[in-house]
């Protein structure tokens, strides 16, 4: 396991697209963010600003932490959602997938050392997130929270990590389907249903709605998530890295 | 002896039969090549022995031992290369052949040495820490027989290792075959130049309609006129020639 998680993380450190997509999560998002709060927190009438007005919840770090727990559970399932797909994809449309047989390391082990190496990637992206949220606020000198700072940054630092967890579905589609496309339309797929099922009421029990309804958690007419819901998606986590080794180690270099 | 062997090797992709009750075996020390027409099953017949692709019908025995048990030793045994060169384009070449190792079951203490000696024997040295996204198709060619070397394997399974190689390249593609068989490695090779393959080859076995249609000496004189005597003896008997 310890020389596949080794080659899986150098290719992953190597990939312009997973850099990319690391940047995105960390700073860019932050940014949008703080943005997006501003722009409610301005008063203005335009368009954006009273979309904007409607979403977020709270003034100062609540309006902050509201924003980015929004914005973070929607963008970042997207991009993990990307760099699963291009880990897993790229071995078909890079058409290294065969010479992935024959090996003293088993495909099995490689997909699970794939999944590692995402997870922990995504982890050091929503650290860094996380922190760049906090800067953001201390440097503008944002009202003091109805909860505490670290509880808000906790929040939004928690919906990044259940968006990675799910994003590695990206993965198993981006396998069975044999290359990048599926995935990239099946994340779009599962954001419109999320929403959907959120909705209807029940995205609750849905894991896919789960960070977005944590994000609004306490606005008016949202059922609070409960914790057997929240721990779906890692379950969910993990019954997906168990089908995805296990299509691994079974499919064939066709 | 040890062997790489597939037996009674039929596998059909929905209608279409690409190997029927195919018999091949490697024996150490000695190179294999097999010829065909495009569409032979060439490929598919050194797929389905490196366990890529599962035969409808019939075994394939790595060292006596069933494919389908073989421990991670057992398949360091083995290097190929199959159409692809086993080739990342974000790395380097030293990474490549580095990870090529590291997978292969290369102790770690060893990678370091034994990547050195690939990229000399395959004359990549002057890229060796360029990313290969950079190289050119000869040298990601010769990049992909480095890393089926690169652990010294019992066995090597080839498919075309000439092709986008410039002449210096088939010389020493010619001389890597050499040395690896004097090492006592066995060698499946597949070509479509037969009169390369019969400077480097101890026996030529002629695939045709994914069956074994005949062998050819590779001293023989005229060996386009006898591969394509073959093929059409294999079609006549099969009712395919009208006269």
């Amino acid at each position: 396991m310890r020389v596949a998680i080794k080659s899986e993380w150098l290719k992953l450190r190597r990939s312009r697209v997973t850099l990319t997509i690391g940047f995105l999560v960390a700073f860019a998002i932050p940014l949008m963010s703080y943005a997006f709060y501003w722009v409610a927190d301005s008063g203005g009438f335009g368009p954006l600003a009273v979309k904007a007005d409607g979403l977020i919840v709270g003034t100062g770090w609540d309006g902050l932490f509201s924003s980015s727990g929004q914005i973070v559970a929607a963008a970042a399932f997207l991009a993990f959602g990307v760099a699963a797909a291009w880990c897993y994809g790229r071995e078909f449309a890079d058409r290294t997938f065969p010479s992935l047989f024959a090996l003293a390391v088993s495909r099995r082990t490689i997909s699970l050392a794939k999944l590692v190496v995402l997870l922990l990637g995504s982890l050091l992206a929503v650290v860094v997130m996380t922190l760049v949220i906090g800067a953001l606020g201390l440097m503008t000198s944002l009202e003091v929270s109805s909860t505490s700072i670290v509880g808000g940054l906790g929040r939004v630092f928690a919906i990044g990590l259940l968006s990675a967890l799910l994003a590695v579905v990206a993965g198993l589609v981006a396998s069975i389907g044999r290359g990048y496309l599926p995935a990239l339309g099946l994340l779009i797929g599962l954001v419109a249903i999320a929403q959907l099922a959120v909705l209807f009421g029940t995205g609750g029990w849905f894991p896919f709605a789960v960070p977005g309804l944590i994000a609004v958690a306490g606005a008016e007419g949202v059922p609070a998530v409960t914790g057997v819901q929240i721990a779906l998606v890692p379950l969910l986590c993990a019954v997906i890295a168990f089908l995805t080794a296990r299509w691994w180690g079974s499919a064939q270099a066709v | 002896m040890t062997t790489l062997e597939g037996r009674s090797l039929s596998l059909s992709f929905g209608v279409h039969q690409v190997l029927s009750n195919l018999d091949l075996e490697l024996k150490a020390g000695e190179i294999h090549a097999i010829v065909g027409l495009n569409g032979a099953g060439k490929t598919t017949v050194m797929r389905v022995l490196l366990g890529m692709l599962r035969p409808d019908v019939g075994e394939v025995l790595i060292a006596g031992k069933p494919i389908d048990g073989l421990q991670s030793d057992d398949w360091s045994s083995i290097g190929y290369l199959i159409e692809t060169p086993f080739v990342y384009p974000e790395l380097t070449v030293r990474e490549n052949l580095s990870m090529a190792a590291s997978l292969k079951g290369v102790a770690s203490g060893d990678v370091a040495d034994l990547v050195d000696r690939a990229i000399v024997r395959l004359g990549v040295g002057q890229w060796a820490d360029r990313r290969s996204a950079e190289l050119s198709l000869g040298n990601m060619q010769r990049l992909g027989l480095a890393g089926a070397v690169v652990h010294n394997p019992d066995f090597l399974v080839l498919d075309e290792p000439v092709n986008a190689l410039d002449p210096s390249g088939v010389l020493m593609v010619r001389k890597l075959l050499k040395e690896e068989v004097e090492r006592g490695s066995g060698i499946l090779v597949s070509s479509h130049h037969l009169d390369e393959i019969a400077r480097v080859a101890d026996r030529i076995t002629v695939i045709h309609r994914g069956s074994v249609a005949g062998t050819i000496d590779p001293s023989e004189a005229d060996l386009e006129r006898r591969f394509f005597h073959i093929a059409y003896e294999a079609d006549a008997a099969a009712g395919l020639v009208t006269s």
